[in-house]
Parts: structure tokens; C-alpha cells; sequence
């Protein structure tokens, strides 16, 4: 039998001679004889074509997505002086309040996107003495032309137009009558607590043989089958209290401007002379204010 | 190994052995670390160094790396100061409001008010919405804002307690029916919950006295 050329080469010489020679030679297929390659080409797994979505995992993205529920401006550092009642005088109705005392808060520093990658206020409260304070802190309030704060804190806020200028102060009257703010704060600390208090456990018997654990936890988690293992965050007994609580949408029933008094409906956590942070309500609408900070000083 | 009886006559040798003269003493005998010097002390740099020294100075040592004192500000005037107590401020506007001539507290207050309501009496309270409501004072609590007095009646042969706040703006009048008719030694009247001390139903005292009220007052003033 005849040397036969391979089938490409074949096609080859058949394209090259294609004027002088006719087309009688019949079309060989190409014919790989049930050899395969080991390595075949395969699509990639990875989502390359055009006309794909932004991705969703990027700094600017969070920022998007959190924007929906970040105040358009700063809140304001208080104290808690108390609890008393309201009456509403139309109605009747007696509202139990807290009461809240703003000192002397002022802007002490901007967190910008540029610089830090959010934007928020950094807001520092009361009066503290030169002498009990590092110079590094002394110096960053010194800076800025402000006396030494006790409490420091920040606010975040939406964009650059919610940035109060440093120096500006936070009256009481940053805050109206009527509108809803979330008060942040730490709880009263209980000490070590055992189940039952600290996650509400039933306890076990008083009796049925049950002897010296009336009140422990029972069984810590699941035989072999269930991993014979303690579930990382089982509830046990331990530290409680002293932790940071928000209280949401507490309406603002009470301003005085002069005394720094904030008088907001119903409870806030944590003991008296504790200090509790204030912001608008994230899940009301924010309250109509004035432009601009100077505006809203001298109308109150 | 202990020693030989043989060489114990010998021990008394020992206390020429030990004789002070023979070992240094233990003040004499000292190591190099245990020499007192004193402390270093540190020399204060001259004053005036001419400036083309200053380069040989280490730089934490040079007079423009002197740390500079930092200015302090003073802290502007203070809420805290201004108002002391704010949750006894907050209480006193709310009472301005609602009792402006202090009328309500001088009627309870019975520390100090001999003409005030006391425990025992027997009380009608009207309501600006709501039928009124009579009883005895078992209790009055002063809290402020939120002082309060606790009833005490039998309505339908049913045991019936009320508490009421002072300064309620829906309360209308307090009046009182009847005074205790013998002295109370107690501010709080708990113990006549008890079936043996129980005063039942002041319902006719309280209606006798609307009907006197209204005698007394004429037909021409009724409300």
C-alpha cells in the first residue's frame, strides 16, 4: 500500500496546487486513530466576559450600602442624670423619661474617606484636667484651640456635608422637640452571673435527686454523635453586663439649651452619670433641620 | 566523716584557729560591687554655647529640640455648673405646668400640711374623663412628680383599689368626705386589707356627703 500523506498535510498540498491539479482527490477527514489528549481544553471556570457586575466586596461598595442607614449629621455626648415622668397635658398620659445633660460638647476631629476610609465626627464632652492627661491627647486638643475633653468620641455620618467644623459646639438644642434618636450606652455591669440569670435558663429541679445544681447549666452539648465537642458561643455562665446597648427611636420630649438638658421618653441603659451617646434615629426620617450649624444656634 | 576520738583533745586548738586576728573581717573583706559611689550627677548644659558648638551637641540636646510646652485652653462655660441638678429642674417645669399655685402638693403634702389629706380619710376623686371614684387612703407616697395615693372602696361587694397621681391633668377635684375618725398612728394602712380591720364600702358616707354638698351649695349652682 502506498505511503499516504497524513489527512492536514494532505489539505495542504491540496490548497497549494489547487490551479494545476483538479479537484479529484477525495476529502480525507481528519482522523486522530481513538488517540485523545490527555488535556483537553476546557472553559474556564472564571466569570471573564464583558458586561460583568461591579463587584460587591469593595471598600466603596460598603460605603454604598451603608449609607442607607448612616445619619446625615453628628450626634452629641450625654450624661445620664436620671429618670422622672412627663405628663401630656391633653392627653393625660404619663410618659416616663430619662434626663440627659450635654457639657460642653464640641468637634474635636474629622474622619475623612480620604484619609481614614469613612467619614465621621470625632466629638469630645466635658472638662478634663491638663495634669491627668498624656500630652499626645493634650496636644491633639490643643491643636485645636480646645480645652482638654473627658469624653471622646465619634459619630458617623453619611458624607463631607454631615462634617461639623472642628471647634463647633453641640448644644442641646442640636436636637428637636418631636423628633426620635438612638441612644447608645453601657449597660449596669452585674458581675460574674451564672445561666440562669445571664441567659434566662430554666435551672434544673428542686428535688428528683437533683443535689448542689439547682441552678447550673446541665449538660454543656451532644454525645459522639454530635461532635463530642462544645459548640464555640455556648452559652454559659460568666461576665454580664457592661456591655454597649443601643435604644432605638426614643422620642425627644424636652430641650433646654442653656442647661444642656435633653429629655428623651422612656429608658436608657446603664446607671446614672453614665455616658450616653445620642444620634438621630436610623430608622425614622431625619428630622428637617437648618443648613447650616450657625442657623440653628441662633434659632433656639 | 566525723572526726577521731583520738583528735578531740586537740579541739581545743580550734579557738586559737578562729581568733579574730587571724581571719580579715567581713568589713574589710570587700568585692568591687558592693564599693559605694554615688550617683552621677547629671551636669547642666553651659549657658550661652557659642553657636558653632551647638553641631557637636546631640540633637535631642540642642536648644530648638527643647520640648515646647503645650497651651492649654480654657474649657468653654460649663452645662454642668449652670445646672446641677437637671432632673429636679425638668420635674419643677413640669409641676409649674401642672400645678402653678401648688395647690395639689399642699394637699398632700401631710408631713407638713395639717389641713392636707392624710391616711384614713375618706376621699372622692372626680375625673375629667371618667366616672369618680371614692375610698379610703390607704397610703400617700410624696415622689415628686409622681406623687401618688392608693384607695381603697368595695364596689359590688368586690374589694376594689385605685392609685392615683397627684399631678394627673386628667384628675379634676380631690375632695375629702370624711376625716379619720381617730388618730392614725401609721402612714401606711396595709393592714386594712385585712379581713378584720377592713372598713368595706365607703360608697354612702361619699354619697351622703354629695347630696349635703349639693343642699348646702343650692339647686341654682348644680353643675
Amino acid at each position: 500500500m502506498a505511503p499516504r500523506l497524513s489527512g492536514k498535510l494532505a489539505q495542504l498540498s491540496q490548497s497549494l496546487g489547487l490551479w494545476e491539479i483538479p479537484l479529484t482527490i477525495p476529502q480525507i477527514s481528519i482522523r486522530n486513530f481513538g488517540i485523545r489528549s490527555l488535556n483537553p481544553p476546557k472553559p474556564s471556570r472564571f466569570n471573564n466576559h464583558p458586561g460583568l457586575p461591579v463587584l460587591e466586596s469593595t471598600s466603596t461598595a460598603a460605603l454604598r450600602r451603608k449609607a442607607f442607614s448612616l445619619p446625615l449629621r453628628t450626634g452629641a455626648i450625654g450624661i445620664k442624670k436620671g429618670m422622672t415622668a412627663i405628663f401630656d397635658t391633653e392627653t393625660g398620659k404619663r410618659i416616663p423619661c430619662t434626663v440627659l445633660q450635654l457639657d460642653r460638647v464640641e468637634v474635636v476631629s474629622h474622619k475623612t474617606r480620604e484619609k481614614h476610609g469613612y467619614y465621621a465626627v470625632q466629638v469630645g464632652a466635658g472638662w478634663k484636667h491638663p495634669r491627668n492627661m498624656p500630652n499626645s491627647l493634650l496636644g491633639h486638643f490643643s491643636a485645636q484651640g480646645l480645652s482638654p475633653k473627658r469624653h471622646v468620641f465619634e459619630f458617623r455620618v453619611k458624607d463631607e456635608s454631615g462634617l461639623l467644623p472642628v471647634g463647633e459646639s453641640i448644644p442641646a438644642s442640636w436636637f428637636q422637640e418631636g423628633q426620635y434618636v438612638d441612644a447608645r450606652s453601657n449597660t449596669k455591669g452585674k458581675g460574674f452571673a451564672g445561666v440562669m440569670k445571664r441567659h434566662g435558663f430554666h435551672g434544673q429541679d428542686r428535688s428528683h435527686g437533683v443535689s448542689l445544681t439547682h441552678r447550673s447549666m446541665g449538660s454543656a452539648g451532644p454525645s459522639q454523635g454530635g461532635g463530642s465537642r462544645v459548640y464555640p458561643g455556648k452559652k454559659m455562665a460568666g461576665n454580664m453586663g457592661n456591655t454597649q446597648n443601643t435604644v432605638q427611636n426614643l422620642k425627644v420630649l424636652k430641650v433646654d439649651a442653656e442647661s444642656g438638658i435633653v429629655v428623651v421618653s422612656g429608658a436608657v441603659s446603664g446607671p446614672k452619670g453614665c455616658v450616653v451617646r445620642i444620634q438621630d434615629a436610623i430608622k425614622k426620617p431625619w428630622p428637617e433641620v437648618a443648613s447650616t450649624p450657625a442657623a440653628t444656634a441662633t434659632a433656639a | 566523716m566525723a572526726a577521731l576520738p583520738t583528735m578531740r583533745p586537740l579541739g581545743c586548738l580550734r579557738s586559737l584557729w578562729n581568733a579574730p586576728d587571724m581571719i580579715p573581717s567581713q568589713i574589710t573583706r570587700r568585692c568591687l560591687s558592693t564599693v559605694y559611689s554615688q550617683r552621677p550627677k547629671r551636669v547642666p548644659l553651659p549657658q550661652g554655647v557659642p553657636e558653632q558648638f551647638l553641631s557637636q551637641l546631640p540633637t535631642r540636646m540642642r536648644p530648638e529640640n527643647a520640648p515646647k510646652p503645650i497651651k492649654v485652653f480654657n474649657p468653654p462655660p460649663s452645662a454642668r455648673k449652670a445646672c446641677t441638678d437637671p432632673v429636679a429642674k425638668v420635674t419643677e417645669s413640669q409641676l409649674e405646668t401642672l400645678d402653678p399655685k401648688g395647690e395639689r402638693k399642699a394637699l398632700f403634702d401631710y408631713r407638713r400640711n395639717p389641713r392636707s389629706v392624710r391616711p384614713g380619710d375618706i376621699v372622692r376623686v372626680t375625673f375629667k374623663n371618667g366616672d369618680p371614684f371614692n375610698g379610703v387612703v390607704l397610703s400617700i407616697k410624696l415622689r415628686g412628680i409622681d406623687t401618688s395615693f392608693l384607695l381603697r372602696n368595695e364596689l359590688t361587694r368586690v374589694a376594689v383599689e385605685m392609685s392615683v397621681k397627684v399631678f394627673n391633668p386628667n384628675i379634676q377635684s380631690v375632695e375629702i368626705v370624711q376625716r379619720a375618725q381617730r388618730k392614725i398612728r401609721r402612714a401606711r394602712l396595709y393592714y386594712m386589707r385585712s379581713r378584720k380591720h377592713d372598713r368595706r364600702s365607703v360608697e354612702n358616707i361619699a354619697n351622703a356627703y354629695v347630696r349635703q354638698k349639693k343642699a348646702f351649695m343650692g339647686a341654682g349652682s348644680r353643675k
